[in-house]
């Protein structure tokens, strides 16, 4: 007795979204020439900041190459749609990217969260997709099998975990380390695993793992009981809001030994948060922001929006620089050309040179920035790898 | 209009609705308030997962389990809160669906915070549709049976349920029960849907969605919350033009349904074949939608 | 033993914190009977509002801090005009009513994201940050402002229930609505006076919250935690909420810095639930029946 009801309400449903997108694609089918290339991540939720400097980022990029002439004589669309953070959301997004908007790639998104589930859709649809900062090892490669459609930009966890342990304990020389991490998130494991693997290898000690949950704005019992281990480092992995306030409240505590963190750090804010607390600290970073081409992004971007560039607008940038170089390769917009040149890319990217490994379509060789906090500016110090 | 993307929205759609039917004869029909259900999802997600990954079980046993190892914690968390009252079991169940997000975060052997990815995709829309038609079948004759009724009974008054010699307890936890089953079946699809499972997934916002699905389905009705569910799925996909101001938009809307409509857009009634009839012209004059 | 006393004193600053933000939840409990899940969006739009009037408009301290204690208020109101009253009016249960809280809250933190951004804004520095130092001890200054400002808060609060005659009025509302409506009270203007106090507290919240940690969307999301402070020490008590709010803050310290800071919320959630168990009404709750 249920069956017809529901029947009925599908068609209903199936008839007010024709009419809804319909519309869009007939307003969208009347520019001739034109390429779409897609892109998801967070515009609204928690991750939002990071997400709408993606997708800033990308759509000037297009912008900036439409006015140069386009690509291959054809027009870039950039069409971002909000995952609002949350897995099922991104597979819908991915779903209607390539069923029904047919981009030629994707850009995004901006965790591995989203990135992992979108792997059947990419390989159902055969489109590819550059994920930004998507870290975790099993966002291209799970359980040695490499998935076809899925690449990134950046270096993963391990990589990162290591160059962090690495840096302090053979160059600055540091023996005990505590770390501070953020448990219910997936980065800030990811970091903390290989950060205390390379680092007790080494021969260092961890004297206090501590955590905390995200949404915690108070770190002081954590830091108390980190205060009495008496480490010669903190490693802080996680983003820059909890940053500022874990590294504020451990001077607070009269904590003074040396901070460290990761690729979450780098932002105008923190500095402007918390200049004197992380003072002297170090970050493994992607690229030196002195750098004349970074510089250059940089203006542009703030000359257009008017808001400070966050991490992901270079990663987003050079996937986009990777798009680009993979439709002139291949010399088509046809997804799967377009995938096996991205297999072959060599680029130089503002994060540095991007060389994708066929077996792992991951970046490999890419040399981590070593980066230090003077006079709250982020001073470049060396180019590490472990 | 691509089928491939409506497809994915109606399997997503599918997957809410099996855990908003539980939700319902929670809250709608027993009324009891939980912030907790997508603790329960979770529960049958990893285990429905673990069962069918490591003792190659077939999609609907897995299932099944997953649903039933989330209904066998509920009934722990039921003879520990179910006694107190209503505010203070919809803290105790907020508490218990953090919780079990922390643990599943600590637990390296699931991957922990990480995730859990390489499930084997096993859910189509025939599937899930299937999966759904039982659950509404199951649900409307549990309703329609002396114990839907004696749960009715309790949520419109327990003091005068309890006189009439029904005991109210004993009822609250069949229906913590079969919502917890219900979630946790859910809960498994989403595993077998998206082949990954991380802890972020089942958060607070979940268990919000969940409710305000149920209530503005309306309150002690299933095919409310069968609208509710597919409409609240799809709306979020239909504000995408809006980008930025999508979720300002679904707050907006929901505020608006439930000032201007609070029963819900069923408001207590069903949708039954006569009422169709009815209202495109045949059938009786008198037959009245039936009420709950 | 340096370390306990330091552990004590980071759990008192933790919980004055809490306790500020589950007055507001309280207040508006023991009148209404249901919790507006929408005050952790009008607290989060109070730090906001000073930050606006501190950093940008350039006011004096006392100033933006006043301005955004009556901001809130404002909003406060005016939430429950839009959002509460056309329910009130029907005498929906009070699902609704937190159904609407909700999509008021998504609403508001969507605003802010869409509107302000969601970058974290910080405030000026207002206090130093140089502790106080005793022997090994570290206090902070803005944490005794906190402290303070809470206690001076609460205590003109507790005046004003107990001892004016408007307090009197919401004291018998909270009693009994339709029986002080007879005696002539303005039951309207009480709710409209029990908002705009809890926003006040609320606007003086966010500030605070503001000023020790900083300003973003989801500011909301942290006074989750002083809801289950609330309902703890139990719902519609004032003093049972700054009780609860304490004994939270020192509970999640004392467990982060001598068991397990991974497990924390587990172990604090369970012992909240247990102490519910054992005493179900809350700490300091009335023992009566549910209203709605």
């Amino acid at each position: 007795m249920f069956k017809r009801p529901k029947r009925c309400v599908v068609t209903l449903l199936c008839l007010v979204l024709c009419l809804t997108l319909g519309i869009s694609a007939a307003l969208a089918a009347e520019q001739a020439k034109t390429v779409k290339l897609g892109w998801i991540g967070s515009l609204t939720g928690d991750q939002a900041v990071w997400g709408q400097c993606e997708l800033n980022t990308v759509k000037m990029l297009a912008e900036e190459l439409n006015d140069a002439g386009g690509l291959l004589g054809a027009k870039i669309e950039v069409i971002g749609y909000d995952t609002r953070g949350d897995a099922m959301e991104a597979v819908n997004c991915v779903r209607r990217l390539t069923g029904q908007d047919k981009v030629v790639c994707i850009i995004g998104p901006n965790a591995s969260g989203q990135a992992i589930p979108i792997s059947s859709i990419l390989e159902e649809m055969k489109v590819p997709d550059i994920a930004t900062v998507a870290t975790n090892p099993k966002v291209t490669v799970v359980d040695g099998k490499t998935k076809p459609f899925n690449f990134r930009v950046c270096f993963i966890d391990p990589y990162q975990g290591a160059v962090a342990a690495g840096f302090a304990f053979d160059v600055l020389g540091l023996r005990k380390a505590a770390v501070l991490y953020d448990v219910a998130d997936d980065y800030s494991q990811g970091l903390t695993e290989f950060f205390v693997k390379t680092f007790t290898e080494k021969g260092g000690t961890v004297v206090a793992k501590e955590a905390f949950k995200f949404g915690d704005t108070d770190f002081r019992p954590q830091l108390s009981k980190i205060k009495a281990a008496n480490p010669d480092l903190i490693f802080m992995p996680y983003f820059f809001k909890e940053v500022a306030l874990s590294s504020n409240q451990a001077r607070e505590l009269g904590i003074k030994c040396t901070l460290m963190g990761g690729d979450g750090w780098p932002s105008e804010v923190l500095i402007e948060m918390a200049k004197e607390a992380i003072e002297g600290s170090y970050v493994v970073n992607h690229l030196d922001f002195d750098d004349p081409d970074v510089m250059d992004f940089k203006a542009r971007y703030i000359k257009k929006y008017n808001r400070q560039v966050e991490l992901n607008g270079f990663l987003a940038h050079d996937a986009f620089l990777m798009f680009v170089d993979a439709v002139k390769r291949a010399n088509s917009f046809d997804p799967v050309a377009i995938k096996n040149a991205l297999e072959t890319t060599n680029v130089k990217g503002i994060t540095g040179t991007i060389r994708i490994d066929k077996d792992t379509h991951n970046p490999e060789g890419k040399e981590a920035a070593i980066i230090k906090i003077v006079d709250g500016n982020y001073i470049f110090q060396q180019k590490y790898a472990p | 209009m691509d089928w491939f993307y409506v497809k994915g929205i109606l399997i997503l759609s599918g997957i809410n609705l099996m855990a908003v039917l539980g939700l319902s004869l929670l809250t709608g029909f027993t009324g009891l308030f939980s912030f907790g259900h997508a603790g329960f999802m979770a529960i049958g997600a990893y285990a429905a997962a673990f069962i069918g990954v490591n003792l190659g079980l077939p999609l609907i046993v897995s299932l099944l389990a997953g649903g039933l190892v989330a209904g066998i914690i509920s009934l722990f968390i039921g003879r520990l809160t179910l006694k107190l009252k209503g505010d203070y079991f919809c803290i105790a169940t907020l508490g218990f669906g953090e919780a079990i997000r922390l643990v599943l975060d600590n637990v390296q052997v699931f991957g922990g915070a990480r995730g859990w990815p390489g499930i084997p995709i096993r859910i189509d829309l025939w599937n899930v549709v299937l999966i759904n038609l039982a659950g509404i079948a199951f649900m409307i004759s549990l309703v329609n049976s002396r114990h839907g009724r004696n749960m009715i009974a309790i949520r419109e008054e327990e003091l005068a349920a309890k006189t009439i010699g029904i005991d109210t307890f004993k009822y609250k936890m069949i229906s913590l029960f079969t919502s917890a089953v219900y979630a946790g079946i859910a809960g498994g699809l989403v595993g077998y849907y998206t082949g990954f499972l991380q802890p972020k997934m089942f958060g607070m916002t979940k268990s919000t969605e969940l409710t305000i699905i149920v209530i503005f389905g309306g309150i002690g009705s299933v095919s409310g919350s069968v609208l509710g569910a597919l409409l609240l799925t799809a709306l979020p996909e239909l504000l995408r033009a809006f980008a930025l101001w999508r979720l300002v938009a679904y707050g907006v809307a929901v505020i608006f349904i439930m000032i201007s409509r609070p029963e819900g857009l069923m408001g207590g009634k069903e949708i039954t074949f006569k009422g169709i009839l009815r209202a495109i012209g045949f059938g009786h004059k008198h037959s009245k939608a039936r009420e709950v | 033993m340096t370390q306990f006393l330091q552990q004590m004193i980071n759990g008192l600053s933790i919980g004055s914190v809490y306790a500020l933000m589950a007055v507001g939840y309280s207040l508006v409990y023991s009148i209404m009977n249901f919790s507006n899940f929408a005050h952790g969006g009008v607290i989060m739009l109070g730090a906001y509002f000073g930050f606006y009037f501190l950093a940008v408009f350039k006011w004096p301290f006392a100033f933006a801090f006043f301005g955004a204690a009556l901001g809130s208020t404002v909003l406060a109101v005016l939430l429950e005009r839009v959002a509460y009253k056309p329910l009130r009016m029907r005498n929906a249960p009070f699902l609704y009513f937190i159904i609407s809280a909700m999509g008021a809250s998504i609403l508001i933190e969507n605003f802010v994201i869409a509107t302000i951004g969601p970058t974290f804004k910080t405030y000026p520095q207002v206090l130093s940050r140089e502790p106080f130092q005793i022997a090994a001890l570290f206090i902070g200054r803005l944490d005794t402002m906190i402290f303070i400002t809470s206690a001076v808060c609460l205590a003109l609060l507790v005046y004003f229930i107990d001892f004016t005659k408007v307090g009197k009025a919401i004291r018998a509302t909270a009693f009994n609505a339709r029986v002080s409506a007879l005696m002539g009270i303005n039951t309207d203007m009480i709710i409209i006076l029990v908002f705009a106090v809890g926003g006040f507290l609320a606007g003086v919240a966010g500030v605070l919250f503001g000023m020790k940690y900083t300003v973003y969307p989801q500011i909301g999301a942290v006074t989750i935690k002083s809801f289950i402070a609330a309902v703890f020490g139990g719902l519609g008590s004032l003093p049972g909420a700054v009780i609860g709010s304490v004994i939270l803050g020192l509970l999640e310290t004392l467990i982060s810095g001598y068991f397990s800071s991974q497990f924390r919320d587990l172990i604090s959630f369970s012992l909240l639930i247990i102490i519910l168990v054992l005493r179900p009404i809350g700490l300091m709750g009335k023992p009566s029946e549910e209203k709605a």
